[in-house]
């Protein structure tokens, strides 16, 4: 099961605020606990964190709640909708230096990646959204060695960018 | 006994360190007479730390300092404008011709009035309000694009932060554009921080001390919070607010420096003339920090 949050919600349940903003580490830990609450209460084990009504995310913040719930693996796959272009930005920084990674769901584009990611993972991820596959017709169309991209693929799956299971590697349904 | 301490005409950065030299050791050991009667010209920055000293001396339990308060009418204005004396009248025996409390519009060169920061959630209030006055000022005012507003927010929520997360007591806020002659010779937006608590050598001792031996002092202390993003927490995701805010100063040409004990690190511009790093300043409690925007005119060089 996917649950959608919607982030500013969230916010506002935690907090009596008249502002949109995401700001300050208390805040962000607040806001962080309520979400692993909803994954808990759902079971589900993927989740998009929806910040279209997020006006505003500093870094302190986007560590606590972006960041950290990456790191606790509450839910499995994580990814964000609705950010705009200087919400990612932030969110990049944050997640960069720490090498992690989150999908990001585009109303009107595919998915794509945020944070640290090596060139040959995101192109892997992006063939993969392509035309889907094997291991070994990835590298075929990418014209790769088939261990480059077993090491890309695994890699995206250690991120939690993508599911590894019998079938191979698949791209999680967020959208 | 009380010692008397010139507060000087001009009452900027340079000023700011004249009038710390006159208190002397710190805490002072006498009662201090402030006098503020010949005050020209002041910056956000500096009557911040005349509220500092004031709130440090009080949590010291020293003996509450006398302020005379300028003569000059503009200075005056200003000050009430900003809430200085709203704040000061709790530290400070206040003496002289106290103008009316400003109950007007806010000035437009004002972003936000002097502002007591003690918990997160004052640093929610302090971000929220000024959002669309930002966006005014960076924009219209300074010329900025409209995305400056939005690192403009983020350095300023995170400038507020280090007193919740560091400082141990309180501290203020001041958000303003002015004229900056000396240097420059525009407009900039300044936000100023200054609160009276450990102070960064203090802070990150029990974390980093050992690691910089006979060489751990004030000045080290800054260096390796603001340059080398070094946080007390071991979290891997902390230090990022001073990183933060030196990509959003790197974009827009602004300039960063922070005191605390007795040093003062900037992060120059090239249109500034600062010193990177100053040393063996007189003892100041607590930290001031102080991010400058200049217009976009600026920005472009």
């Amino acid at each position: 099961m996917i649950v959608r949050i919607n982030v500013a919600r969230v916010l506002r349940e935690a907090l009596a605020t008249p502002y949109r903003i995401l700001v300050t580490r208390a805040t962000g830990a607040l806001v962080r606990d309520r979400i692993e609450l909803k994954l808990t209460q759902y079971n589900c084990h993927a989740a998009v964190l929806d910040f279209r009504e997020v006006d505003l995310l500093d870094l302190s913040c986007a560590d606590e709640v972006v960041a950290k719930l990456l790191r606790s693996g509450q839910a499995k796959f994580v990814a964000i909708a609705g950010l705009h272009e200087d919400l990612r930005e932030q969110v990049h920084e944050v997640l960069e230096p720490q090498h992690l990674a989150v999908t990001v769901v585009n109303d009107d584009a595919a998915p794509e990646l945020l944070g640290s990611v090596s060139e040959d993972s995101r192109l892997a991820f992006l063939e993969l959204q392509a035309a889907g596959g094997t291991g070994e017709e990835l590298a075929r169309r990418l014209d790769w060695p088939a261990e480059r991209a077993a090491s890309a693929l695994e890699a995206l799956a250690a991120q939690r960018l993508v599911r590894h299971d019998d079938d191979g590697f698949t791209l999680i349904p967020f959208a | 006994m009380s010692r008397i301490v010139d507060i000087p005409a001009q009452f900027d950065d340079r000023g700011f360190e004249q009038f710390v030299a006159g208190i002397g050791a710190w805490p002072p050991e006498e009662r201090l007479f402030l006098d503020a009667r010949g005050v020209q010209w002041s910056t956000p920055s500096s009557i911040l730390g005349l509220l500092t000293a004031g709130q440090s001396i009080r949590e010291d339990k020293g003996e509450k300092p006398l302020l005379a308060i300028p003569a000059n009418d503009d200075v005056r204005s200003y000050w009430s404008r900003m809430r200085f004396f709203e704040h000061a009248a709790d530290l400070f025996e206040l003496h002289g011709k106290l103008p009316r409390p400003h109950r007007g519009a806010r000035h437009s060169d004002t972003l936000l009035e002097i502002t007591p920061v003690r918990a997160s959630e004052d640093v929610h209030d302090v971000v929220g309000g000024i959002q669309e006055g930002a966006q005014r000022i960076l924009t219209g005012e300074l010329g900025l694009e409209a995305k400056a507003t939005m690192g403009f927010a983020m350095a300023l929520s995170e400038s507020c932060q280090n007193i919740v997360e560091h400082a141990g007591t309180g501290g203020w806020v001041a958000v303003q554009t002015y004229h900056y002659r000396r240097r420059l010779g525009r407009r900039v937006a300044v936000i100023a921080v200054s609160d009276a608590g450990v102070g960064f050598r203090r802070s990150l001792e029990a974390t980093q001390a050992k690691r910089f031996g006979d060489r751990w002092r004030d000045g080290t202390a800054l260096e390796a919070a603001l340059v080398q993003g070094v946080s007390r927490f071991r979290d891997p995701g902390r230090g990022q607010g001073f990183a933060g805010i030196k990509r959003y100063l790197q974009r827009w040409n602004g300039k960063i420096s922070v005191r605390s004990g007795t040093a003062r690190l900037a992060i120059v511009p090239t249109w500034d003339d600062d010193v990177p790093l100053v040393e063996n300043l007189c003892f100041f409690p607590g930290s001031q920090l102080q991010v400058t925007i200049p217009s976009e005119d600026t920005a472009a060089e």
